[in-house]
């Protein structure tokens, strides 16, 4: 398992508080990984500097085999390269249908003049309806995003994530505002999408982390205060103190 | 144009009927106009109202433009009047350079030694530019004397203010009502430097004697304003059909994605500055296409024309029309052209209520700006959206 992401010695400062400090973390590929940590830890910051949204002030994020740096390129450019990221709120085109979403983010050609003259055909529609089918959405597809229930928004965004193909999903809070049922389907989700690629998933819910069954990094004031399996992060002393204690 | 639009995905008609209905309509109304104007005998129809028609489809035209950047991309553009102005300026040069050349050559056929091409030039420009203290033909006149380069301009000066104003713009992420106060200012900018004498293109004057058109001052302007309606009618069903083309598909899914939450558009991989930029400069051509009809019509062209106002206008009448549906934009565009072209010319009758008159050419803008509080209100979606929910509605 060599590393997909490599994020070293990053920090970075908001009007002299410090979000993230001298973070280093590394997810290989395939693999599975839970980030926790209390509010304002820098679980969300990170996904953002990952993702193109925040530049660091310093520190180095590092991508692929050819050791790419992240920092600099656009958040379409990142996404190109294959980082797809699922928001904390579920944010889905409310006003497309559910088949417009998914082949919004279905892998294609992303220039504009690509997709003016881009036609569907027999493939892409395939690759949607295997894609509803393994959110449960199948017969969603022609109904409006915006009059989907919460939890099928959520899964709407993580199909989304999967067309897109990526080779490294960042998700936030998944499991929010699910019910016990519907948590059951979206880990069962995660687990499966992170047999072929590198998942990292912000979660709270200690509940739907230990269902994961995965390495944990938690995350305390910027930087990383422990790592290892769930029990033995849950164990060591200093995360007792700061998070789970509370 | 239509055809190679039509190319790429078949039964894209057949998807949209709403296009369909809309050429329908729009091809009954150009015949039973035609067939009521003067120039084909019945003259139920005046030649002036033919123009005030005619100009009024290629404000539709512009309207549907303004719904493309605004209705389906998010892009509250208050500039896209300085577009069609460029347009306007375009083929009036054509049309005042020819126009003077016939006059000047006319007259100089008679005298005793043959005038030399230089002198010609020389005569011309006095003719245009002695109204501002000018002899020089300007360099900006250089293609004048060509309707086909000419006509290349109305194309390409527009679209390369477009291409350069948007890429500034958007790489620099200016979104909303940053944006929108940006371009007020480039078409206020641009109506400023055109109000001045020196700069080329007769400044306050502006350019006049449009519905002239050279090697045609034979023919009687009934006939002219004919072809004019038919060429603008044919501008907004061409123009119709390639915007509803673009809107629909892939290209119309990502662009009202870029609408409602374009960071998120991003994170899918899009360059969203480069969709803006195209629905943009598409969007300014256009417009430019609509000006060059509409000047030949309205006879005269000045900066006040593509003062920061009329982009406003286009903005009010969109939203009246309908956000987000081309043919609301042709429903707005009309309507409120139309009624202001009645209430401003008198066609209106002032009512007087004893203790004072209620004169329309005066009211008329609270009366339009009221109309547009009352749509806000109650019908956001407008006038289109209106038509939506009654049609719907068994």
């Amino acid at each position: 398992m060599s590393a997909l992401l490599e994020v070293s010695g990053v920090s970075v400062t908001f009007d002299g508080f410090r979000a993230i400090n001298n973070l280093s973390i590394a997810i290989g590929e395939p693999e599975l990984r839970a980030v926790i940590g209390p509010n304002g830890a820098g679980k969300t910051t990170f996904m953002d500097i990952v993702t193109g949204k925040t530049r660091p002030d310093e520190g180095r994020v590092l991508w692929g085999e050819a050791s790419l740096s992240l920092l600099g390129m656009s958040e379409s450019a990142i996404a190109r390269a294959g980082i797809g990221r699922k928001f904390q709120k579920p944010t889905v085109f409310e006003d497309q249908t559910v088949r417009e979403n998914l082949a919004m983010a279905l892998r294609n050609k992303r220039g504009p003049f690509d997709v003016l003259f881009y036609k569907t055909n027999r493939q892409a529609r395939a690759r949607i309806a295997e894609l509803a089918d393994e959110i449960g959405l199948s017969d969603a597809l022609p109904r409006r995003a915006g009059d989907l229930s919460h939890g099928q928004k959520q899964w709407l965004e993580i199909g989304m994530l999967l067309a897109q193909d990526p080779r490294l999903l960042l998700v936030d809070e998944p499991a929010a505002g699910m019910t016990p049922a519907e948590r059951e389907h979206t880990t069962e989700l995660l687990t499966r999408a992170a047999k072929t690629r590198a998942v990292v998933v912000i979660e709270h819910d200690m509940e739907f982390i230990r269902r994961l069954n995965c390495k944990v990094t938690v995350l305390h004031e910027g930087s990383v205060l422990a790592e290892g399996s769930l029990d033995h992060v849950t164990q060591n002393q200093q995360v007792i103190d700061v998070y789970l204690g509370r | 144009m239509a055809k190679t639009t039509l190319a790429p995905r078949k039964g894209f008609l057949s998807e949209n009927p709403s296009v369909l209905r809309f050429l329908g309509l729009l091809a009954l109304f150009t015949i039973i106009i035609s067939a009521l104007a003067e120039g084909f005998g019945v003259g139920v129809i005046s030649t002036s109202f033919l123009k005030v028609l005619g100009m009024t489809l290629c404000l539709c035209l512009i309207a549907v433009a303004m719904d493309v950047v605004w209705g389906y991309c998010g892009i509250l553009s208050l500039g896209h009047f300085a577009f069609f102005g460029l347009g306007g300026y375009g083929i009036g040069m054509w049309l005042m350079y020819a126009r003077t050349e016939g006059i000047v050559r006319e007259s100089l056929a008679n005298a005793p030694i043959p005038a030399t091409e230089g002198e010609v030039r020389d005569a011309i420009a006095t003719q245009i530019f002695s109204v501002v203290g000018s002899t020089e033909l300007p360099f900006i006149w250089g293609f004048a004397h060509s309707l086909t380069l000419q006509l290349l301009l109305i194309v390409l000066v527009p679209g390369l203010l477009a291409l350069v104003f948007g890429w500034l713009a958007f790489r620099s992420r200016v979104t909303g009502v940053y944006l929108s106060i940006l371009t007020q200012a480039m078409t206020l900018a641009l109506s400023l430097y055109l109000f001045q004498n020196d700069t080329g293109l007769r400044g306050n004057n502006g350019l006049s004697g449009l519905q002239n058109i050279p090697g045609l001052l034979h023919l009687p302007q009934s006939t002219i304003a004919l072809w004019f309606f038919w060429a603008s009618a044919l501008a907004l069903g061409l123009g119709y059909l390639l915007f509803a083309w673009l809107v629909s598909g892939k290209f119309g899914s990502v662009v009202r994605a870029i609408r409602d939450n374009e960071s998120r558009v991003r994170f899918l991989g899009y360059h969203v500055e480069s969709y803006k930029l195209v629905v943009f400069t598409a969007t300014a051509i256009v417009s430019g296409i609509a000006g060059a009809l509409y000047y030949p019509q309205a006879g005269i062209i000045n900066p006040a024309e593509i003062a920061p106002i009329t982009s406003i206008y286009l903005a009010v009448w969109v939203a009246i029309g309908g956000r987000g549906r081309l043919y609301g934009a042709v429903i707005g565009a009309a309507t409120v052209s139309l009624l202001s072209s009645w209430f401003t010319g008198g066609g209106a009758p002032n009512i007087n209520l004893g203790f004072y008159e209620i004169v329309w050419t005066d009211w008329w803008l609270v009366l339009l700006g009221l109309g547009f509080v009352a749509v806000t209100l109650f019908f956001p979606k407008g006038i289109g959206g209106l038509f939506d929910y009654l049609v719907r509605k068994p």
